[in-house]
Protein backbone atom coordinates (compact mmCIF):
# COMPACT_ATOMS: atom_id res chain seq x y z
CA UNK A 1 0.00 0.00 0.00
CA UNK A 2 2.78 2.37 1.62
CA UNK A 3 4.78 1.75 -1.99
CA UNK A 4 1.20 2.63 -4.54
CA UNK A 5 1.79 5.07 -7.14
CA UNK A 6 -0.74 7.26 -6.36
CA UNK A 7 -2.56 9.36 -9.17
CA UNK A 8 -5.60 11.90 -8.22
CA UNK A 9 -7.60 11.98 -10.98
CA UNK A 10 -10.23 14.73 -11.76
CA UNK A 11 -13.73 12.84 -11.32
CA UNK A 12 -15.39 16.21 -12.33
CA UNK A 13 -13.20 17.27 -15.11
CA UNK A 14 -14.37 16.73 -19.08
CA UNK A 15 -17.32 16.37 -21.46
CA UNK A 16 -17.80 13.08 -20.03
CA UNK A 17 -17.29 13.05 -16.44
CA UNK A 18 -17.82 11.28 -13.87
CA UNK A 19 -18.68 8.29 -16.00
CA UNK A 20 -16.19 8.10 -18.40
CA UNK A 21 -13.12 9.30 -16.21
CA UNK A 22 -14.57 6.69 -13.36
CA UNK A 23 -14.36 4.08 -15.68
CA UNK A 24 -10.94 4.96 -17.26
CA UNK A 25 -9.56 4.67 -13.80
CA UNK A 26 -11.34 1.33 -13.04
CA UNK A 27 -9.37 0.06 -15.78
CA UNK A 28 -6.32 1.87 -14.59
CA UNK A 29 -6.12 0.06 -11.23
CA UNK A 30 -7.16 -3.60 -12.71
CA UNK A 31 -4.32 -3.43 -15.28
CA UNK A 32 -1.55 -2.25 -12.85
CA UNK A 33 -1.60 -3.38 -9.17
CA UNK A 34 0.83 -0.96 -8.23
CA UNK A 35 -1.00 2.61 -8.57
CA UNK A 36 -3.88 3.74 -6.17
CA UNK A 37 -5.98 6.25 -8.16
CA UNK A 38 -7.55 9.02 -5.77
CA UNK A 39 -11.01 10.33 -7.59
CA UNK A 40 -11.61 13.84 -6.46
CA UNK A 41 -14.56 15.44 -6.59
CA UNK A 42 -18.48 15.34 -4.95
CA UNK A 43 -18.18 11.73 -3.18
CA UNK A 44 -21.85 10.73 -3.73
CA UNK A 45 -21.76 11.49 -7.47
CA UNK A 46 -18.50 9.20 -7.88
CA UNK A 47 -19.41 6.23 -5.36
CA UNK A 48 -22.81 6.22 -7.79
CA UNK A 49 -20.86 5.38 -10.44
CA UNK A 50 -17.85 3.42 -8.74
CA UNK A 51 -20.89 0.86 -7.61
CA UNK A 52 -21.35 -0.23 -11.60
CA UNK A 53 -17.66 -1.99 -11.24
CA UNK A 54 -15.79 -5.05 -9.84
CA UNK A 55 -12.02 -3.31 -8.85
CA UNK A 56 -9.73 -4.24 -5.88
CA UNK A 57 -11.07 -1.36 -3.07
CA UNK A 58 -7.55 -1.27 -2.38
CA UNK A 59 -6.87 0.35 -5.35
CA UNK A 60 -9.10 3.21 -5.38
CA UNK A 61 -9.82 5.96 -2.69
CA UNK A 62 -11.77 8.76 -2.93
CA UNK A 63 -11.12 12.65 -2.00
CA UNK A 64 -14.24 14.58 -1.44
CA UNK A 65 -14.46 17.95 -2.88
CA UNK A 66 -17.62 19.68 -3.75
CA UNK A 67 -17.00 22.60 -6.15
CA UNK A 68 -16.37 22.23 -10.29
CA UNK A 69 -14.39 24.99 -12.05
CA UNK A 70 -16.24 25.00 -15.51
CA UNK A 71 -14.02 25.65 -18.74
CA UNK A 72 -15.88 29.29 -18.99
CA UNK A 73 -14.42 30.60 -15.82
CA UNK A 74 -11.41 32.58 -15.55
CA UNK A 75 -8.64 30.75 -14.69
CA UNK A 76 -6.99 32.76 -11.65
CA UNK A 77 -10.49 33.89 -10.26
CA UNK A 78 -11.50 30.58 -9.87
CA UNK A 79 -8.36 28.93 -8.39
CA UNK A 80 -8.40 31.86 -6.11
CA UNK A 81 -12.63 31.60 -4.74
CA UNK A 82 -13.17 27.86 -5.15
CA UNK A 83 -10.85 26.41 -2.93
CA UNK A 84 -12.66 22.76 -2.36
CA UNK A 85 -12.73 22.23 -6.44
CA UNK A 86 -11.67 19.13 -7.57
CA UNK A 87 -8.90 21.32 -9.43
CA UNK A 88 -7.48 23.15 -6.34
CA UNK A 89 -7.84 19.77 -3.64
CA UNK A 90 -5.86 17.34 -6.23
CA UNK A 91 -3.09 20.34 -6.91
CA UNK A 92 -2.86 20.68 -3.08
CA UNK A 93 -2.27 16.85 -2.73
CA UNK A 94 0.37 16.63 -4.90
CA UNK A 95 2.04 19.90 -3.76
CA UNK A 96 2.01 17.97 0.10
CA UNK A 97 3.15 14.76 -1.67
CA UNK A 98 0.01 13.20 -0.49
CA UNK A 99 -0.21 12.42 -4.39
CA UNK A 100 2.23 11.57 -6.96
CA UNK A 101 0.31 13.13 -9.95
CA UNK A 102 -3.00 14.83 -10.72
CA UNK A 103 -4.50 13.76 -14.19
CA UNK A 104 -7.60 16.25 -15.39
CA UNK A 105 -9.76 16.65 -18.48
CA UNK A 106 -11.42 19.76 -17.06
CA UNK A 107 -10.58 23.16 -17.48
CA UNK A 108 -7.24 23.73 -19.45
CA UNK A 109 -6.67 27.05 -18.07
CA UNK A 110 -7.82 26.02 -14.47
CA UNK A 111 -5.56 22.84 -14.82
CA UNK A 112 -2.16 25.30 -15.91
CA UNK A 113 -2.84 27.67 -13.14
CA UNK A 114 -2.99 24.89 -10.46
CA UNK A 115 -0.28 23.27 -11.46
CA UNK A 116 1.99 26.64 -11.85
CA UNK A 117 0.78 28.53 -8.84
CA UNK A 118 -0.29 25.55 -6.48
CA UNK A 119 2.15 22.76 -7.35
CA UNK A 120 4.88 25.20 -8.50
CA UNK A 121 7.88 25.11 -10.31
CA UNK A 122 11.19 23.30 -10.06
CA UNK A 123 13.93 25.65 -8.81
CA UNK A 124 15.83 26.94 -12.33
CA UNK A 125 12.61 26.55 -14.99
CA UNK A 126 11.65 29.89 -15.79
CA UNK A 127 7.85 28.81 -17.41
CA UNK A 128 6.58 25.10 -17.55
CA UNK A 129 5.38 24.16 -21.14
CA UNK A 130 2.55 22.06 -22.05
CA UNK A 131 4.08 18.88 -23.80
CA UNK A 132 1.16 17.26 -26.37
CA UNK A 133 1.83 14.01 -27.73
CA UNK A 134 1.19 13.60 -31.70
CA UNK A 135 0.26 11.06 -33.64
CA UNK A 136 2.98 10.77 -36.84
CA UNK A 137 3.51 8.46 -39.39
CA UNK A 138 6.65 6.91 -37.40
CA UNK A 139 4.73 6.42 -33.74
CA UNK A 140 4.53 9.70 -32.17
CA UNK A 141 5.88 13.11 -31.73
CA UNK A 142 5.93 15.63 -28.67
CA UNK A 143 4.69 18.89 -29.64
CA UNK A 144 5.51 21.59 -26.88
CA UNK A 145 4.83 23.94 -25.64
CA UNK A 146 1.06 23.66 -26.71
CA UNK A 147 -0.58 25.90 -24.12
CA UNK A 148 0.93 27.28 -21.31
CA UNK A 149 3.40 30.09 -23.01
CA UNK A 150 1.82 32.24 -25.56
CA UNK A 151 5.20 33.89 -25.54
CA UNK A 152 8.20 32.74 -25.21
CA UNK A 153 11.77 33.25 -25.11
CA UNK A 154 14.79 31.67 -26.09
CA UNK A 155 16.01 30.61 -22.86
CA UNK A 156 12.89 29.23 -22.43
CA UNK A 157 12.66 27.54 -25.59
CA UNK A 158 16.03 25.95 -24.77
CA UNK A 159 14.34 24.52 -21.11
CA UNK A 160 11.30 23.32 -23.24
CA UNK A 161 13.77 21.21 -25.38
CA UNK A 162 15.84 19.76 -22.35
CA UNK A 163 12.70 18.56 -20.61
CA UNK A 164 11.04 17.28 -23.37
CA UNK A 165 14.18 15.21 -24.32
CA UNK A 166 13.80 13.86 -20.25
CA UNK A 167 10.26 13.37 -21.17
CA UNK A 168 10.26 11.33 -24.38
CA UNK A 169 13.38 9.38 -23.20
CA UNK A 170 12.00 8.22 -19.78
CA UNK A 171 8.45 8.04 -20.35
CA UNK A 172 7.71 7.20 -24.38
CA UNK A 173 11.22 4.85 -24.16
CA UNK A 174 12.94 6.72 -27.29
CA UNK A 175 16.30 7.12 -27.20
CA UNK A 176 18.32 10.21 -27.70
CA UNK A 177 15.36 12.05 -29.35
CA UNK A 178 16.53 14.39 -32.13
CA UNK A 179 14.59 18.00 -31.35
CA UNK A 180 13.64 20.54 -34.08
CA UNK A 181 12.51 24.32 -33.63
CA UNK A 182 8.99 24.94 -35.61
CA UNK A 183 10.29 27.21 -38.24
CA UNK A 184 8.91 28.67 -41.64
CA UNK A 185 12.33 27.17 -43.99
CA UNK A 186 15.01 24.59 -42.63
CA UNK A 187 17.81 27.09 -43.17
CA UNK A 188 19.01 28.62 -39.49
CA UNK A 189 18.55 32.03 -41.08
CA UNK A 190 15.21 31.18 -41.59
CA UNK A 191 12.38 32.49 -39.28
CA UNK A 192 11.56 35.33 -36.65
CA UNK A 193 13.85 36.23 -33.58
CA UNK A 194 12.72 33.84 -31.16
CA UNK A 195 13.73 31.32 -33.86
CA UNK A 196 16.89 32.84 -35.16
CA UNK A 197 17.83 33.75 -31.55
CA UNK A 198 16.92 30.43 -29.94
CA UNK A 199 18.83 28.26 -33.02
CA UNK A 200 22.65 28.84 -31.76
CA UNK A 201 21.48 28.51 -28.71
CA UNK A 202 19.97 24.79 -29.10
CA UNK A 203 23.19 24.24 -31.25
CA UNK A 204 25.63 24.65 -27.74
CA UNK A 205 23.20 23.15 -25.74
CA UNK A 206 25.07 19.82 -24.70
CA UNK A 207 22.26 17.36 -23.17
CA UNK A 208 19.53 17.57 -26.45
CA UNK A 209 20.24 15.85 -29.93
CA UNK A 210 19.36 19.33 -32.19
CA UNK A 211 18.20 18.64 -35.09
CA UNK A 212 18.06 21.79 -36.69
CA UNK A 213 14.71 23.73 -37.86
CA UNK A 214 11.14 22.02 -38.95
CA UNK A 215 8.72 22.93 -41.39
CA UNK A 216 5.11 21.81 -40.11
CA UNK A 217 4.63 19.70 -43.12
CA UNK A 218 7.06 17.52 -42.32
CA UNK A 219 5.29 17.35 -38.60
CA UNK A 220 2.81 14.40 -39.22
CA UNK A 221 5.57 12.27 -41.51
CA UNK A 222 7.51 12.39 -38.37
CA UNK A 223 10.19 14.87 -38.69
CA UNK A 224 11.13 15.22 -35.55
CA UNK A 225 10.91 13.48 -32.19
CA UNK A 226 10.23 16.99 -30.53
CA UNK A 227 8.64 20.16 -31.87
CA UNK A 228 9.86 22.91 -30.24
CA UNK A 229 7.87 25.95 -30.32
CA UNK A 230 5.79 28.65 -28.38
CA UNK A 231 2.34 27.76 -27.33
CA UNK A 232 0.33 30.59 -29.71
CA UNK A 233 2.60 28.03 -32.93
CA UNK A 234 2.10 25.30 -30.95
CA UNK A 235 -1.59 25.52 -30.35
CA UNK A 236 -2.63 26.03 -34.25
CA UNK A 237 -0.69 23.87 -35.18
CA UNK A 238 -2.14 21.08 -32.28
CA UNK A 239 -5.86 22.22 -33.53
CA UNK A 240 -5.28 22.70 -37.42
CA UNK A 241 -4.15 18.93 -36.73
CA UNK A 242 -6.93 17.72 -35.50
CA UNK A 243 -9.38 19.99 -37.61
CA UNK A 244 -7.69 18.29 -40.76
CA UNK A 245 -7.52 14.64 -39.31
CA UNK A 246 -11.36 15.22 -39.11
CA UNK A 247 -12.19 16.66 -42.13
CA UNK A 248 -9.94 14.35 -44.16
CA UNK A 249 -11.99 11.16 -42.45
CA UNK A 250 -15.24 12.66 -43.14
CA UNK A 251 -14.68 13.40 -46.45
CA UNK A 252 -13.14 10.19 -46.90
CA UNK A 253 -15.99 8.29 -45.78
CA UNK A 254 -18.64 10.37 -47.90
CA UNK A 255 -16.79 9.53 -50.50
CA UNK A 256 -16.72 5.93 -49.82
CA UNK A 257 -20.44 5.65 -49.05
CA UNK A 258 -21.55 7.64 -52.45
CA UNK A 259 -21.87 4.22 -54.54
CA UNK A 260 -22.68 0.10 -54.35
CA UNK A 261 -18.92 0.20 -55.86
CA UNK A 262 -17.40 2.33 -53.35
CA UNK A 263 -19.37 0.67 -50.70
CA UNK A 264 -18.06 -2.60 -51.39
CA UNK A 265 -14.61 -1.20 -51.90
CA UNK A 266 -14.99 0.51 -48.09
CA UNK A 267 -16.36 -3.02 -46.90
CA UNK A 268 -13.36 -4.68 -47.94
CA UNK A 269 -10.59 -2.04 -46.76
CA UNK A 270 -12.59 -1.38 -43.92
CA UNK A 271 -9.58 -3.81 -41.47
CA UNK A 272 -7.09 -2.32 -42.78
CA UNK A 273 -8.26 0.88 -42.59
CA UNK A 274 -8.98 0.77 -39.03
CA UNK A 275 -5.93 -0.25 -37.95
CA UNK A 276 -4.08 2.15 -39.51
CA UNK A 277 -5.78 4.94 -38.30
CA UNK A 278 -5.87 3.06 -34.83
CA UNK A 279 -1.98 4.52 -34.74
CA UNK A 280 -3.41 7.89 -35.95
CA UNK A 281 -5.68 7.79 -32.28
CA UNK A 282 -4.04 10.79 -30.24
CA UNK A 283 -5.59 8.64 -27.01
CA UNK A 284 -3.66 5.99 -27.34
CA UNK A 285 -1.09 8.21 -26.33
CA UNK A 286 -1.99 9.96 -23.15
CA UNK A 287 -2.20 13.73 -22.45
CA UNK A 288 0.09 16.58 -22.51
CA UNK A 289 1.94 16.84 -18.77
CA UNK A 290 2.95 20.16 -17.67
CA UNK A 291 6.80 19.47 -17.65
CA UNK A 292 8.96 21.13 -15.04
CA UNK A 293 6.97 21.46 -11.79
CA UNK A 294 6.84 19.84 -8.49
CA UNK A 295 5.11 16.92 -9.17
CA UNK A 296 3.39 15.46 -11.85
CA UNK A 297 0.39 17.22 -13.51
CA UNK A 298 -1.28 15.63 -16.77
CA UNK A 299 -3.93 17.70 -18.92
CA UNK A 300 -6.00 15.40 -20.63
CA UNK A 301 -8.79 16.23 -23.88
CA UNK A 302 -12.01 17.62 -23.03
CA UNK A 303 -13.56 15.20 -24.73
CA UNK A 304 -11.22 12.21 -23.36
CA UNK A 305 -13.16 8.95 -23.23
CA UNK A 306 -12.47 6.11 -20.43
CA UNK A 307 -9.45 4.66 -22.59
CA UNK A 308 -7.76 8.31 -23.06
CA UNK A 309 -8.22 8.45 -19.01
CA UNK A 310 -7.01 4.73 -18.71
CA UNK A 311 -3.63 5.94 -20.73
CA UNK A 312 -3.24 9.27 -19.28
CA UNK A 313 -2.85 7.41 -15.84
CA UNK A 314 -0.82 4.67 -17.21
CA UNK A 315 1.48 7.33 -18.55
CA UNK A 316 1.47 9.26 -15.34
CA UNK A 317 2.50 5.54 -13.74
CA UNK A 318 5.66 5.51 -15.92
CA UNK A 319 6.73 8.88 -15.59
CA UNK A 320 6.50 8.75 -11.97
CA UNK A 321 8.10 5.07 -12.14
CA UNK A 322 11.62 6.78 -14.51
CA UNK A 323 12.07 9.61 -11.90
CA UNK A 324 11.53 11.58 -14.66
CA UNK A 325 10.93 14.60 -12.51
CA UNK A 326 13.99 13.92 -10.50
CA UNK A 327 15.97 14.10 -13.56
CA UNK A 328 14.12 17.54 -14.48
CA UNK A 329 15.27 18.46 -11.41
CA UNK A 330 18.78 17.41 -11.64
CA UNK A 331 19.19 18.84 -14.77
CA UNK A 332 18.21 22.53 -13.75
CA UNK A 333 20.04 22.29 -10.31
CA UNK A 334 21.80 25.20 -9.78
CA UNK A 335 20.17 27.40 -12.75
CA UNK A 336 18.76 30.65 -10.94
CA UNK A 337 15.58 31.52 -12.34
CA UNK A 338 15.75 34.86 -14.52
CA UNK A 339 14.94 37.83 -12.74
CA UNK A 340 12.51 38.96 -14.58
CA UNK A 341 8.82 40.11 -14.09
CA UNK A 342 7.89 40.81 -18.27
CA UNK B 1 1.25 38.47 12.33
CA UNK B 2 0.96 39.04 8.71
CA UNK B 3 4.50 39.65 8.06
CA UNK B 4 5.37 35.98 9.46
CA UNK B 5 2.71 34.59 7.39
CA UNK B 6 3.88 36.07 4.74
CA UNK B 7 7.50 35.15 5.17
CA UNK B 8 6.88 31.55 5.85
CA UNK B 9 4.85 31.59 2.29
CA UNK B 10 7.77 33.30 0.28
CA UNK B 11 10.27 31.70 1.93
CA UNK B 12 8.82 28.36 0.76
CA UNK B 13 7.91 29.00 -2.63
CA UNK B 14 11.31 30.68 -3.40
CA UNK B 15 12.76 27.66 -1.40
CA UNK B 16 15.01 30.08 1.14
CA UNK B 17 15.41 31.03 4.58
CA UNK B 18 12.61 32.95 6.56
CA UNK B 19 15.48 35.32 8.17
CA UNK B 20 16.63 36.64 5.29
CA UNK B 21 13.37 38.15 4.44
CA UNK B 22 12.41 41.65 5.53
CA UNK B 23 9.54 43.80 5.04
CA UNK B 24 11.51 46.08 3.24
CA UNK B 25 12.56 42.96 1.14
CA UNK B 26 11.42 43.82 -2.83
CA UNK B 27 10.07 40.31 -4.69
CA UNK B 28 12.57 40.87 -8.01
CA UNK B 29 15.76 42.51 -7.13
CA UNK B 30 15.93 41.17 -3.44
CA UNK B 31 14.23 37.91 -3.95
CA UNK B 32 14.99 37.13 -7.31
CA UNK B 33 11.19 36.52 -8.01
CA UNK B 34 10.03 36.34 -11.54
CA UNK B 35 6.17 36.90 -12.10
CA UNK B 36 4.82 33.58 -11.45
CA UNK B 37 6.54 33.48 -8.36
CA UNK B 38 4.87 36.67 -6.98
CA UNK B 39 1.59 35.27 -8.91
CA UNK B 40 2.04 31.99 -6.71
CA UNK B 41 3.02 34.19 -3.45
CA UNK B 42 -0.41 36.73 -3.55
CA UNK B 43 -2.20 33.62 -4.37
CA UNK B 44 -1.24 31.45 -1.56
CA UNK B 45 -1.50 34.98 0.59
CA UNK B 46 -5.21 34.82 -0.28
CA UNK B 47 -5.43 31.94 0.19
CA UNK B 48 -3.81 31.77 4.00
CA UNK B 49 -5.88 35.23 4.69
CA UNK B 50 -9.08 34.11 2.75
CA UNK B 51 -9.12 37.69 1.30
CA UNK B 52 -9.21 39.06 -2.58
CA UNK B 53 -6.02 41.39 -4.10
CA UNK B 54 -7.43 42.83 -6.83
CA UNK B 55 -5.50 42.75 -10.04
CA UNK B 56 -4.92 46.64 -9.75
CA UNK B 57 -2.93 46.30 -6.37
CA UNK B 58 -0.92 44.00 -7.28
CA UNK B 59 0.96 46.49 -9.57
CA UNK B 60 2.15 48.68 -7.12
CA UNK B 61 3.57 45.99 -4.70
CA UNK B 62 7.27 46.22 -4.75
CA UNK B 63 8.18 44.75 -1.30
CA UNK B 64 6.65 42.46 1.09
CA UNK B 65 5.59 45.41 3.28
CA UNK B 66 3.24 46.38 0.44
CA UNK B 67 1.73 43.03 1.05
CA UNK B 68 1.36 43.60 4.26
CA UNK B 69 -0.38 47.33 4.41
CA UNK B 70 -2.78 45.86 1.48
CA UNK B 71 -3.98 43.34 4.18
CA UNK B 72 -4.45 45.94 7.01
CA UNK B 73 -6.22 47.60 4.43
CA UNK B 74 -8.85 45.13 4.20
Amino acid sequence: MENKIRIAVDAVGGDHAPAEVVKGAVEAVKRYPDIQVILVGPGELIEEELKKYEYPEEQMVLQPASEIISTEEAPVAAIRDKQDSSIVVASKMVKEKKADAFVSAGSTGAVLTAGTLIVGRVKGVERPPLATPIPTEKGMSLLLDCGANVDAKPSQLVQFAQMGSLYMENVMGVKNPGVAILNIGVEEEKGNALTKATYPLLKECRNIRFVGNIEAREIPAGGADIVLCEAFAGNIVLKLYEGVSRTLLSVVKKGLLTSLRSKLGALMIKPALKETLKSFDSSEYGGAPLLGLNGLVVKTHGSAKAKEITNTILQSRTFVLKGTNEKIKECFAGIERVRSTK
Amino acid sequence: MEFEKIRDIVAEVMNMEAEEITMESTFVDDLGCDSLDIQQILLAVQTEFDVKIPDNAVDGMETIGDVVEQLKQR
